[in-house]
């Protein structure tokens, strides 16, 4: 069974001087949108555009936590639907995405967040998605290594368990995406650098890589945390997104400690224990926009400082490895999926911060649609871009988020 | 336990002192100055652990712990590097991931089982059919992971932390990190140096090989420490690793406390103007199979285990080395009494002619171009085969150790976490650092320098460079400098090879992970062809060690393999830490930093249970009745007093003061008058209101203003970004903590005030809406405001910080008589959500602005010419009647109040509850909603669906609002 060792996303072939479709960016969303493409439309003249390798960006660097509890009603459909794609693409591409459904707890510091958190959980209800307001005392039955005492800076007062969500295999939905893609047809092309689209009477003709100008009718960038800028150098279209880098670290191996994803908005850090053993976390961005993926001294620290209270049994592990990723943040903490707008033939999906993983491959699946019928599936029409200028944000998050000194 | 040496000059033991440990349950002794693993080795232990995978035995292999190789459990805590860490008397020592014990370990079996576990299987596998899946999942965590830890693990020990500066920070204590630092210091710099090892010396610590005539390596490291110890300018951190290197030379490290220390470890985070990384080499793994076979170790490690430990590590022992060290150590150990039947040196020539001419002295057989093919012997080393690096001869031995090393491999991880860039060196073979960050400099070994003085210039010169940097040096003295080290050998040529002429089926370039070359060769098939994929594929470093081991192997190895032209592959990324930390040494001391106001002490002496409100501690609730009953009926009824003093509070002043107010607020502040409170609203750019407050005039262009505690600390920043083009004459202050805030409330809260103050407090004297400054016994000056967020006739105090508590206790005396209450900050939730004022955040969220809430009236829309933050905003939503509104809602019959964030909904979401309480007040259940707007209209039917509901809803009516004292009567009185 092990023994045909071909490469798994097809062999290096030439880049074609014209695609049906082309796609900016070897990530997650361009790879699921290519498959469904394939799949679903019997799109298969299209090829990916990948400047390093598939999975360099926010695709290879995430901590791959999946869930479907979000805040309001234009979400959580798109993100149920989601979750429940992941065994389905299990088998569809006959590859272990190796979904870990742990269940996730969001623990809560407050009367005022067990609030919050209710009119989440009851929009989950409300569209059939399990989640449940638990106590403090419920929260460390299920995760034994919680410090619920009173005398930690942010004591736990209870928490949201949305039990059907937990953690996928990141690496092996790039993996398997791109061997389930490349299987129909589709083409990859690694190391090749997207530097601009051509446009003539606000129609896309061409996109022009460093390999040459591939025609084509329809692009879609979705390059992660470069996405804005790619856009704004091709296109001049500007978009509300600032990009921040976001880390993330793990320790050493141990033996199953922790159980489900653990997540702390007080405390600004998340931790769950990986297949292989690891604690992977981490949370919140760098309050500076910029495009490195450094990592800073105060942010391992600042986990350390967090984990050591809530889950104070985790001093005795090791980090062992941290490392940085971007997020591309709109002001409304919700993506921006466009198309045919302002250029026919461009579609954009991006803006995906810290979240585009769980999404993406609900979201390839109706991008595809969209493009290969031009028209924009009711699910994804609440995200797009004209909602800025009209002022109408998404409500996603309930706090005031400044990522600029602006907003 | 064996005899150990106790004659040797290098070494760090004391046999004298016996160590008592524990160790799989038994005592056994080390001597003082052992780490737990050369204890572990004199008393016979060969196989320290079983490795993750296929659970093959694991010894001691480089002293230096790139690997899990000796990791074990200590005194509770796993994956402690057993190599590096010191032995403690009484520590509990035990086995990792083992079924039994690593010597017999039960799932020893799983080696053999390689086959079907190719790089990457586990994608492949598990998942037909689905519901195998779950129960897999079991099977991997519980085999997955190395060391265990207790949910309830209470880790002992004192963990701190410093933050010290200095003008060059060296990495690295050995020659040449040792010599850039005395450069520097002699420089009049302040400079520090950190050492992972427990002294300073470097590779010339443990070696007595010649140095100079009649000065060994050893000696000359002593020297040199001597000398860096008594420079006062230099401070010395050893058993200090350096775990990250971070932009504008910030360096972290962590320290490992002597039995002297305070600490057990700490965290050592040192901003310094230059760098010097002198952090020397490890050796580069030698790939055969069965190359981690117990028994196998790398020279250094055989050097040191009988140069600082006193232990000679076997009795007879087969060298397959690549570079003069392996010679070295071959000599020297042959002097102490192992039996070397040959040396298989990879180089066909290129070796020191002295170091030849002492193995050959010694009749020791050296064998140039040969290297070793197999390691034999179930769980330790019995037999070594060799070949001739071409494979065609084979000449087979016993032994039980093998000394195996291909040649070397810079640390430049220090280098390379700051951004540095890698580039292969044909001569050294090195991945060398080039693009060096500004001011920091790599010296020593890690550039290739093999020669004891090239080494140690190198780090003079560096030490200079970096001085240089802190312009406390001469480009005379650099040029010196560099003068002497062109006179000196330079970098020396590497070996080449990576693995020896094998299948590779048990080859393994990463034992962390057990990754073979032949799961390499899988994954690079499999089109995963750079060094970053094969990681991700193969796991190869990835471990606990991360990339120690496989580290420069893996893109040598990955570049032959695809028979590329040139090395133009690089290293996976190298990440920090460098060294794997503890988390409880990262946190440090745990601090709790939390704002506490002028009241605290006394609320807490009167029973107040407090919460953490954003950066603040505030009194929540004055009694376990958390429906806050009677806190609420007293203010409704008598006279209660709360603590606001976490409003941000500003002064803003000078000649554009009026104009910087007009841009950020909503109002037309031109129109207040002094004497007078104004409340008003900020927006930002999407008219979303993120602020009220009041302002005040309290002369010429001088105002003083309230906001929200949120968003105290923003205000500031906001108020300067919004006006940053215009050129503005004005100042901002921020009075928040220099100011204390009473909230006087309640029907009898003039009655307590009178008694208090010297002024006119009557209705007509001091009317709602008003303002007053004045003295409180001609000393504690008051800012009064008659306000009335609670419904009720309330006068808001703001005095200075220092004379709060005064004014507290005189309000409180005051008060006796009436029974004077404190309330907190739930109480107030409930008057004020009764009277429909609302509080951001809690009515409004990101999305909210000031028409969705009702504030529509404060927006001056005659205001010109002020460019007022998000009014364009709000024109334009005006006449959208799909955003949320805020209203007023009561209970159909009755019935009780839905719970805080229940939704609205029909056959969709339609709005949910902000606030919504039984209210005492009232006898009813009421509260506040964001719905949509077509929903907004006063006797609309509103279906509430909460948590846990399973679909049964209750319903309520849009009803006008406020729902306490409509027309204000009470807080007018
Ligand atoms: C540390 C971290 C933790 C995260 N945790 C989670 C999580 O737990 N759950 C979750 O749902 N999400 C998480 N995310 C977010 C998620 O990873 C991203 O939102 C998502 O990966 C972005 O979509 P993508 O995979 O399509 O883009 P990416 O993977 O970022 O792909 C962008 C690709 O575009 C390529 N590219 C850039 N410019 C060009 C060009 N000019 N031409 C061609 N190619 C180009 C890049 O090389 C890159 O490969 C996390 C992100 C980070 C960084």
């Amino acid at each position: 069974m092990f023994s045909k060792s071909k490469p798994m996303w097809g062999k290096k072939t030439k880049l074609k001087s014209s695609y049906d479709v082309v796609l900016i960016g070897g990530g997650l969303h361009s790879l699921a949108t290519a498959y469904y493409l394939a799949k679903e439309h019997g799109i298969t003249d299209v090829a990916i555009i990948e400047k390093n390798y598939i999975g360099y960006g926010g695709a290879g660097r995430n901590t791959a936590i999946v869930r479907a509890n979000q805040r309001t009603q234009y979400n959580v459909p798109l993100y149920k639907e989601a979750l429940d794609l992941w065994p389905v693409l299990t088998k569809e591409l006959d590859y272990n995405l190796m979904f870990n459904n742990c269940g996730n707890l969001n623990l809560m510091h407050s009367e005022a967040a067990m609030n919050a958190a209710r009119m989440t959980i009851a929009t989950a209800q409300f569209h059939g998605v399990e989640s449940h307001l638990i106590d403090a005392r419920e929260a460390k039955e299920l995760v034994p290594a919680l410090n619920i005492s009173e005398d930690i800076t942010f004591p736990i007062h209870g928490a949201m368990f949305h039990p059907p969500g937990g953690v996928v295999r990141h690496d092996a939905v790039v993996w398997g995406l791109a061997k389930g893609a490349a299987k129909m047809g589709v083409e990859i092309h690694q190391q090749t650098e997207a530097t601009g689209i051509n446009t003539k009477n606000g129609k896309v003709t061409a996109v022009v890589t460093d390999r040459g100008v591939i025609n084509t009718k329809q692009v879609l960038i979705s390059a992660g945390g470069y996405s804005a800028a790619l856009i704004h150098g091709f296109l001049g279209i500007k978009l509300p997104i600032s990009v921040l880098t976001i880390q993330a670290m793990v320790t050493q191996p141990l033996k199953p400690i922790l159980n489900h994803v653990v997540s702390s908005g007080a405390y600004h850090c998340y931790a769950n224990q990986t297949l292989k053993g690891e604690i992977a976390t981490g949370a919140h961005m760098d309050q500076w926009p910029n495009y490195t993926t450094l990592t800073t001294a105060h942010y391992i620290k600042h986990q350390a400082e967090a984990l050591s209270e809530f889950l104070p049994a985790l001093r005795g592990v090791r980090f062992m490895r941290i490392w940085g990723g971007l997020a591309d943040m709109t002001p409304d903490m919700a993506p921006i999926m466009d198309g045919n707008d302002q250029v026919e033939g461009f579609f954009m999906d991006c803006g995906w911060g810290y979240f585009g993983f769980k999404s993406c491959s609900a979201v390839g699946r109706h991008m595809a649609s969209f493009m290969a019928t031009n028209t924009c599936p009711d699910i994804l029409k609440p995200f797009a871009l004209k909602r800025y200028q009209e002022h109408k944000l998404m409500g996603e998050t309930a706090a005031l988020v400044s990522y600029t000194p602006d907003n | 336990m064996m005899n150990r040496f106790n004659h040797l000059p290098t070494l760090k033991i004391d046999v004298s002192d016996k160590i008592p440990f524990t160790y799989k349950g038994k005592t056994y002794y080390g001597t003082k100055g052992d780490t737990i693993a050369t204890a572990l080795y004199a008393n016979g232990v060969r196989i320290y652990a079983r490795s993750l995978k296929y659970h093959r035995p694991r010894g001691l292999y480089s002293m230096d712990g790139e690997c899990s190789n000796t990791m074990m459990e200590v005194n509770g805590i796993p994956n402690v590097r057993t190599e590096t860490t010191a032995l403690k008397p009484g520590m509990v020592v035990k086995e990792q991931n083992v079924k039994g014990s690593a010597e017999n370990d039960l799932m020893g079996f799983i080696d053999k089982m390689d086959w079907a576990m190719p790089a990457g299987f586990y994608y492949d596998t598990m998942h037909k059919p689905a519901k195998i899946w779950p129960v897999a999942m079991k099977q991997i965590r519980k085999a997955a992971g190395i060391g265990k830890l207790a949910p309830d693990h209470h880790m002992p020990g004192k963990y701190d932390e410093i933050f010290p500066s200095c003008d060059v920070c060296v990495i690295g204590g050995g020659p040449a990190g040792m010599k850039a630092a005395l450069a520097a210091a002699q420089k009049g710099l302040r400079v520090s140096i950190m050492e992972a090892r427990p002294w300073l010396g470097g590779h010339f610590e443990y070696r007595s090989s010649e140095y100079i005539s009649r000065q060994t390596h050893h000696e000359r490291a002593v020297q040199l420490a001597k000398e860096v110890e008594k420079t006062e300018n230099i401070r010395v951190f050893t058993h200090t690793a350096n775990v990250g290197v971070y932009n504008n030379n910030l360096i972290t490290g962590f320290q490992v406390g002597k039995e002297s220390d305070s600490f057990t470890e700490r965290y050592i985070e040192i901003r310094a103007n230059s760098v010097v990384v002198a952090t020397g080499c490890i050796e580069r793994p030698l790939l055969f199979e069965n190359n981690e076979r117990p028994g196998v170790m790398q020279a250094g490690c055989a050097l040191r285990l009988a140069n600082t430990y006193g232990i000679l590590p076997g009795k007879i022992a087969v060298f397959s080395i690549g570079h003069d060290l392996g010679l070295e150590t071959a000599v020297a150990l042959h002097d102490l009494g192992l039996s070397i039947p040959v040396i298989a040196d990879i180089r066909e020539d290129g070796q020191d002619p002295a170091m030849l001419k002492a193995v050959l002295d010694r009749k020791i057989t050296i064998l140039k171009g040969w290297v070793a093919t197999e390691a034999h012997g179930g769980k330790q080393v019995k037999k070594v085969t060799i070949k001739s690096v071409d494979g065609t001869i084979s000449k087979t031995f016993d032994c039980d150790v093998l000394v195996a090393s291909a040649g070397f491999t810079p640390l430049t991880g220090p280098l390379v976490v700051n951004q540095a860039k890698l580039t292969y060196d044909n001569h050294t073979n090195f991945f060398l650092p080039t693009d060096l960050p500004k001011k920091m400099y790599a010296a020593g070994r890690l550039l290739g320098f093999e020669n004891a003085k090239s080494i140690e210039a190198s780090g003079h010169l560096a030490g200079l460079k970096a001085a240089y940097d802190c312009e406390n040096c001469s480009i005379a003295d650099l040029g010196e400098a560099k003068k002497a080290m062109e006179n000196l050998p330079g970098p020396a040529r590497g070996t080449k090879l990576v693995t020896a002429p094998v299948k590779g089926r048990k080859t393994f370039i990463c034992f962390d992970e057990d990754t073979s070359i032949k799961n390499i060769k899988q994954s690079i098939d499999k089109g995963f062809d750079v060094p970053e994929l094969i990681k991700r594929f193969s796991g190869a470093g990835l471990g606990p060690g991360q990339g120690g081991i496989p580290g420069h192997n893996l893109p040598l190895f990955a570049a032959k393999y695809q028979a590329l032209p040139d090395i133009k592959i690089k290293p996976t990324t190298v990440r920090a830490p460098l060294v794997p930390t503890l988390i409880a040494t990262y946190a440090g001391t745990n601090h709790t930093m939390f704002k506490r106001t002028p009241m605290d002490e006394m609320q807490r002496k009167d029973g107040g249970i407090f919460r953490n409100i954003g950066v603040w501690q505030r009194a929540r609730y004055f009694s376990k009745d958390f429906t806050c009953k009677k806190e609420i009926e007293n203010v409704r009824t008598n006279v209660g007093m709360l603590d606001g003093s976490t409003l941000g509070k500003f002064r803003i002043h000078g000649p554009d003061a009026l104009n910087a107010l007009q841009r950020v607020y909503v109002s037309d502040l031109s129109k207040i008058k002094e004497g007078r409170v104004k409340y008003t609203a900020m927006c930002n750019d999407d008219g979303c209101v993120i602020d009220d407050g009041v302002v005040i005039k309290r002369g010429e262009n001088d105002y003083y203003f309230s906001t929200s505690t949120g968003r105290a600390g923003q205000t500031i920043e906001w108020i300067r970004y919004h006006t940053r083009y215009d050129n503005w004459n004005f100042a901002v202050i921020n009075l928040t903590d220099a100011m204390g805030v009473i909230n006087l409330s309640g029907p009898n809260a003039r009655k307590v005030l009178e008694k208090v103050v010297d002024i006119d407090v009557s209705n007509e004297g001091f009317g709602f809406s008003e303002y007053k400054e004045f003295k409180i016994s001609d000393t504690i000056p008051v800012r009064a405001m008659r306000l009335g967020f609670v419904g009720e006739l309330s006068y808001e105090l703001h005095v200075p910080s220092s004379y709060m508590k005064s004014v507290w206790l005189m309000l409180k005396e005051a008060g006796r008589e009436f029974k004077i209450q404190n309330f907190g900050v739930e109480a107030q939730n409930v008057l004020r959500m009764e009277k429909c004022h609302i509080i951001l955040g809690q009515e409004s969220e990101q999305r909210t602005n000031l028409l969705d809430i009702g504030l529509g009236f404060l927006w001056s829309r005659k205001k010109t010419g002020c460019k007022t933050v998000g009014v364009a905003a709000l024109a334009q939503a005006e006449k959208d009647n799909t955003r949320l509104k805020l209203v007023g809602f009561k209970m159909e019959n009755n019935g009780r109040a839905p719970k805080d964030g229940s939704l609205i909904v029909d056959d969709r979401v339609r709005g949910y509850v902000c606030t919504a309480r039984n209210s005492f007040s009232l006898n009813e259940a009421v509260g506040m909603a964001l719905v949509e707007g077509d929903m907004s209209k006063i006797g609309t039917r509103l279906a509430f669906y909460e948590d846990e509901c399973k679909g049964e809803l209750i319903y309520g009516t849009v009803v006008q609002t406020p729902f306490y004292d409509p027309d204000g009567k009470r807080m007018k009185m």
